[in-house]
């Protein structure tokens, strides 16, 4: 048994950027954008089902559909990361345009999800999508700008490690 | 922000029966000063705690900062100075000069002790850092 944790300097991270060559735990923030400050992160493979009734059976049954996959998280509003540093010097469209310029412009983004931080050996999962679900929201009982992220991914989660 | 607070509670309570001190609240022969010199206002030193607002996974966690000054005013029980309840709300009301907080308030206590009153003053300052 293995556990995974994120209390011992090991943490959750992770990368955004506009190529998959960008979207790299290991390189960070030097090629694309890692999401500062977030309080939890959720990663939902959801498979989908059909179930059907027959005449002939007592119960149900189901059929697996194509999966729906997310990354969801909340994080405390970071101005560099939620608007961006701009284009100078030249960077990675998510550097430049923050998280909420690559949502309003519905770029694709390419993603890493490290599990258990950015050294070797960390599984990490890759993948592709659209930034959706902005809303920061502040009052004065968490009077901290907060805002939740989801990443609709287009496609499927691909498994692999930091090498 | 003591000096600031100071400087706001000496303008407030200008032209009154009370005076205040710029010394901290120190023993004098086995007695505070407050006790001592009654109708003199002491400001204590600043005390400061820091906890954790939200805690975050990069570690960067975001802090609440609380700072509490206490003041000390004695007067007479029996004879109270008849301006006594303007001069409380003027030493409360002096809270407002502190300004970059996201809660600022002051509690009032009175404690009687033979034939003195005093007045204990809490105000507390906090800042999201």
């Amino acid at each position: 048994m293995s556990v995974i944790n994120v209390s011992a300097g090991n943490e959750a991270v992770l990368v955004l950027a506009d190529a998959v060559a960008n979207a790299n735990v290991a390189t960070g923030a030097v090629t694309g954008l890692i999401v500062p400050q977030m309080q939890d992160i959720t990663i939902n493979n959801s498979t989908g089902i059909f179930r059907f009734k027959t005449l002939d059976n007592t119960a149900e049954s189901a059929v697996t559909t194509p999966a729906t996959n997310q990354i969801s998280l909340n994080a405390v509003v970071d101005a560099t990361s939620f608007f961006g540093a701009g284009n100078s010097p030249a960077a990675d469209k998510l550097i430049e345009d923050g998280l909420f310029g690559a949502s309003k412009a519905k770029t694709r983004v390419y993603f890493q999800v490290a599990f258990d931080g950015r050294d070797s050996g960390s599984k990490i999962f890759t993948g592709s999508g659209f930034i959706s679900g902005l809303a920061p929201t502040v009052n004065m009982d968490s009077p901290v700008w907060i805002t939740p992220v989801t990443i609709e991914v287009d496609g499927d989660f691909t498994e692999s490690a930091v090498a | 922000m003591r000096s600031q607070l100071l400087t706001q509670i000496i303008t407030n309570v200008a032209n009154s029966n009370i005076s205040v001190s710029q010394e901290l609240p120190w023993n004098s022969g086995g007695q505070v000063l407050y006790l001592k010199n009654k109708k003199h206002f002491y400001l204590d030193e600043e005390q400061e705690s820091r906890e954790d607002f939200i805690k975050t996974l990069d570690k960067n966690d975001v802090e609440q900062k609380t700072i509490t000054l206490n003041g000390y005013l004695t007067v007479d029980a029996k004879n109270q100075p008849g301006d006594i309840s303007s001069v409380v709300a003027n030493i409360i009301a002096a809270n407002s000069v502190i300004t970059t907080t996201i809660d600022n308030s002051v509690e009032v206590t009175t404690e009687i002790d033979n034939d003195d009153i005093t007045y204990t003053f809490e105000y507390n300052f906090i800042t999201i850092i």
